[in-house]
């Protein structure tokens, strides 16, 4: 199924936190619009991402039962806002959604989605290390690829790498 | 569709064991926690698993991870285009023509109207289809030297070292490639390569039974994995498993023919593979031995698929037109393809500079290990270790 | 006068032939003066100095076979380099390697038992390996309850390595150990119970006994070929000693993909090697112990041949076939225990427990039943 239509679906079932789709399109000279390629995101709002995970895992028509992938990402040092990543994909109708929420790097912070897919467990864990957002509800919210002591969230574009870490230079 | 709760409950798995139900009732003893790793020869590379033990019984795991950590995603942020994919390499070194893949399709993803050439599809299905036979073949040994067979790991390295040695003659590397690049492929096949290719297929096609019937067939082996480990269906999608822990479950999904990529749709339809499925031939329906077994069955597939593209593979361009210092429009795209051990995903963002803004990358055995925390709980020692070997990690990978 | 007295001290006054020490002090032109006790601990050092690199010698050959086989199984060559012949040198550059390298002990060990464990492993096993004669002639010590000397201290070694699993300190090393423990408690039941059927069938515990009674039918009257239940028992006798040996498929003490190197992931250098020896040590007599009980000990065809033209059974020739034979017997043994391990995945630790308690003791026990049945027909029949 195609993204308008995935949203038609969810708009049909009245499912909150749908903020529209972010489709690619072609450039134009003329606006100064570079344009956007690539393929289409379900814009949705972070606040709502529970019961928009489980729509989109419980509705027969969409089925999206895998959770593939959960990531952020810092588009601009200076942006007000992170970009969370989910990927979904359905086993039955075999068709992908590609999810991103904005979430405002002042309030990083949203519900987990370990209560809709277990999958979203370690991809949180991760996904807070390395931008710092918190995740409610998360059963184990512990470190996962960095050790335990680690400052700072290193995929965050105003990061400043360490000069030394336990005494050892990293210069 | 099921509720929140899962359909399998730990205190379930803890009366079900693959061992016998005495221990279950043993002298209480106190618990003894073991580190297994970071360097322990069941972790595969630098994983550590601290387990709780009763005796024998595993009564508790926690995995470890980081050992291995080498910042793939910031150094996807900081180098260009082109430079990251030697990076790519690096995270499932076992299988790194996929990896080169799985990248150069998120890029080319990002790049409209752009089209690979023929004759480089047909190249890179070759080498991504050779390389999971050797990745699998890696598999298929550890497994052996897991269970405590050595024997198998040697044969299977011979058959690996002819795969390395193919690609060595078309890239020139044996591990790690950079062969496949944004837009194409990086080097034609040598003359003679592709005739090497098929008596390699006619040569391993005999091997592979042989290989087949010494492990997967032999009695001990069958009475260490069949009902080890066992992943319901249920629980297998639960934990977004992909690749042959899925098919291990009985979930009949590959992304080469169920999302299809490249060739591969064309491939199906004309017949050149089918997708291996666990049955529960043994034991249980997705225990570990059904995941074994969907790798060596997969193994063939892959022959199947090379001998196909043999047949179809024509002249022309190896690669499309791509600028030496590439310049990608912005955008951002998500590509996932099936590696050996899953869904290899690659999310890449361009601002349409040189330097990618994000470049994350979903790699399938950090999910695929998440499983063996729960799985472990009230196996015995070996089992555990069986367990972690069934779900054929790459440490480079889940670290990244 | 004196080597007279040396020699009724040493020897046992039922047997023909005398001690190995004993044979070498009449060799040698002592002078009348030496007193008799000077001319026995000569004798014993020196034998024992024999004894200990004759084992030695064969332990290494083992080691260098192990390392042939598992090639040639797994389509390699194996050493091919170390003085030059297809690395027959290879076992010794091994020795001098591990002489010299470092000794660790783990900083929290016990120091004693550390120290202790490799000496009670070898000298157990060593100990074991005296009962072995080498031919009717030869031998070191001659004992008339020879299987229960064998099996008593071969089993000592695992005293030795529950010590080395505790001194040293680590959990895996434990782990090996507790595993080594249960693995031969479990298994020494259906091993002695099984060696009880030829036992039966022989009427002897010596084993230049047992072997002699075998030397019917031109060299070819093998207890095997004489009883039908020690078919059944020779395999459940094979796969105990297996599991007595720590080799594949029971070699969970070791375990080397669960437990790193169990009992000894401490160890290192000459004191590891010390286990080494030991395991092949023990793979041979366990192995020249079937050959003794089950096909025929010294004998073969070649050795009737022998006594159908008329040598003695003291002269050199016939001592160097005998020994020749129970040699080539062993070593058949040893090859099947290679081949076994190069090709079996290892089982688990219940399936271990539950093949010894609840199928082999049993079917032991049946064996026994079976092959004593079988003698007390024959006797009515026959006689």
């Amino acid at each position: 199924m195609e993204l308008q239509a995935i949203y038609d679906t969810l708009t049909a079932a009245k499912v909150a936190g749908l903020l529209g789709c972010d489709e690619p399109r072609p450039s134009n000279k003329k606006e100064k619009d570079p344009g956007r390629s690539g393929l289409p995101f379900l814009m949705v709002d972070p606040a709502e991402i529970v019961p928009l995970l489980t729509a989109c895992r419980d509705m027969p028509l969409l089925q999206f039962d895998l959770l593939i992938d959960l990531s952020a990402a810092d588009p601009a040092a200076d942006g007000e806002d992170l970009w969370v990543l989910i990927q979904l994909l359905s086993l039955k109708h075999r068709h992908r959604l590609a999810i991103k929420a904005c979430l405002p790097k002042s309030a990083l912070i949203m519900s987990s989605a370990t209560a809709v897919y277990r999958a979203a467990n370690w991809h949180e864990r991760e996904c807070s290390e390395m931008f710092g957002i918190t995740f409610e509800g998360h059963p184990d919210p512990r470190k996962i690829l960095l050790p335990d002591d680690w400052d700072g969230y290193p995929l965050r574009k105003d990061y400043e790498f360490p000069t030394e870490y336990h005494g050892i230079s990293c210069e | 569709m099921k509720g929140h709760e899962p359909s399998y409950s730990m205190e379930e798995r803890r009366t079900l064991p693959s061992g016998e139900e005495e221990f279950f009732f043993d002298v209480k003893t106190s618990d003894l926690e073991v580190n297994m790793g970071p360097q322990h020869p069941a972790t595969h590379g630098v994983m550590r698993v601290l387990i709780r033990c009763d005796g024998e019984l595993v009564t508790g795991a926690q995995a470890h991870l980081g050992y291995l950590h080498r910042c793939a995603e910031k150094i996807g942020e900081n180098v260009e285009w082109l430079q990251y994919l030697p990076y790519t390499d690096r995270y499932d070194y076992l299988a790194a023509m996929n990896n080169n893949l799985g990248y150069s399709m998120a890029v080319e993803a990002l790049m409209p109207g752009f089209e690979v050439p023929r004759r480089a599809v047909m190249l890179r299905t070759i080498c991504v289809e050779l390389n999971r036979i050797a990745s699998h073949l890696v598999a298929y040994g550890t497994y052996g030297l897991d269970i405590g067979a050595i024997t198998p790991f040697l044969y299977a390295f011979r058959e690996r070292e002819w795969i390395q040695a193919l690609f060595e003659k078309i890239c020139g590397a044996r591990l790690t490639y950079s062969y496949i690049r944004i837009g194409g492929v990086f080097n034609d096949a040598p003359p003679g390569w592709l005739t090497e290719v098929g008596h390699f297929c006619d040569v391993f096609e005999e091997k592979w039974k042989e290989y087949r019937d010494l492990l997967a067939l032999n009695h001990i082996f069958i009475k260490r994995t069949a009902n080890v480990g066992v992943i319901p269906k249920d629980m297998a999608i639960d934990f977004g498993l992909t690749g042959p822990m899925l098919r291990g479950s009985g979930v009949d999904f590959d992304l080469r023919r169920d999302i299809p990529y490249m060739a591969y749709g064309e491939a199906h339809e004309a017949g050149a593979f089918d997708v291996p499925v666990g049955e529960g031939e043994k034991g249980e329906l997705g225990d570990c031995w059904d995941r074994f077994s969907v790798r060596v069955q997969e193994m063939m597939e892959s022959i199947k698929l090379v001998r196909w593209c043999l047949e179809m593979i024509e002249d022309g361009p190896i690669i499309g037109d791509v600028p030496k210092v590439l310049k990608v429009p912005p955008g951002e795209a998500y590509v996932g393809i099936e590696n050996p051990r899953g869904e290899l995903g690659h999310y890449v963002h361009s601002d349409g500079g040189k330097i990618a803004v994000r470049c994350r990358v979903r790699g399938p055995s950090f999910t695929n290990l998440a499983v063996i925390e729960e799985l472990m709980v009230g196996t015995l020692l070996a089992d555990s270790v069986a367990i972690i070997g069934s779900t054929d990690i790459v440490v480079g990978e889940t670290d990244r | 006068m004196i080597q007279e007295q040396a020699q009724q001290a040493l020897s046992h006054s039922v047997h023909p032939g005398s001690n190995v020490f004993v044979r070498i002090l009449e060799w040698l032109p002592l002078p009348e003066w030496v007193p008799g006790w000077v001319i026995i601990l000569g004798g014993v050092v020196m034998g024992m100095s024999i004894f200990l690199a004759v084992m030695s010698l064969i332990v290494m050959f083992c080691v260098w076979l192990e390392r042939k086989v598992s090639g040639h199984i797994q389509c390699r060559t194996g050493p091919m380099y170390a003085g030059g012949w297809h690395g027959w040198a290879q076992s010794i550059a091994d020795g001098v390697k591990l002489l010299l390298k470092e000794d660790t002990i783990p900083k929290d060990a016990d120091r004693a038992l550390f120290w202790i464990a490799p000496a009670i492993v070898l000298g157990s096993i060593f100990g074991a390996m005296v009962a072995m004669p080498l031919s009717y002639d030869w031998w070191f010590g001659r004992m008339d309850l020879g299987v229960f000397a064998i099996l008593a201290l071969s089993s000592t070694t695992t005293i030795g390595v529950v010590m080395a699993g505790w001194a040293s300190n680590s959990k895996w090393s434990l782990y090996g150990a507790m595993r080594e423990a249960a693995q031969v408690v479990a298994y020494e039941i259906p091993l002695g119970l099984a060696l009880l059927a030829p036992l039966f069938v022989l009427g002897t515990f010596s084993l230049n006994e047992a072997s002699a009674m075998q030397s019917g039918w031109f060299g070819m009257k093998w207890a095997i070929f004489t009883n039908p239940f020690l078919v059944p028992a020779f395999l459940i006798y094979w796969i105990a000693a297996l599991a007595e040996t720590k080799r594949a498929p029971f070699d969970l003490p070791e375990a080397e993909s669960e437990l790193v190197a169990g009992f000894l992931t401490e160890y290192s250098g000459i004191r590891w090697s010390f286990f080494f020896f030991e395991e092949y040590a023990a793979m041979l007599l366990m192995s020249v112990l079937a050959a003794f009980f089950w096909f025929g000990g010294f004998e073969s065809p070649l050795t009737g041949a022998l006594r159908a033209s008329g040598v003695e059974e003291t002269s050199l020739l016939f001592s160097v076939v005998c020994f020749g034979t129970v040699m080539i017997k062993g070593f058949v043994g040893i090859f099947l225990m290679m081949w076994l391990r190069w090709t079996l995945p290892r089982v688990r630790i219940d399936q271990v427990m539950t093949m010894g308690y609840k199928y082999l003791t049993p079917l032991a026990l049946f064996c026994v039943l079976g092959a004593a049945c079988w003698e007390a027909l024959q006797h009515l029949i026959f006689s």
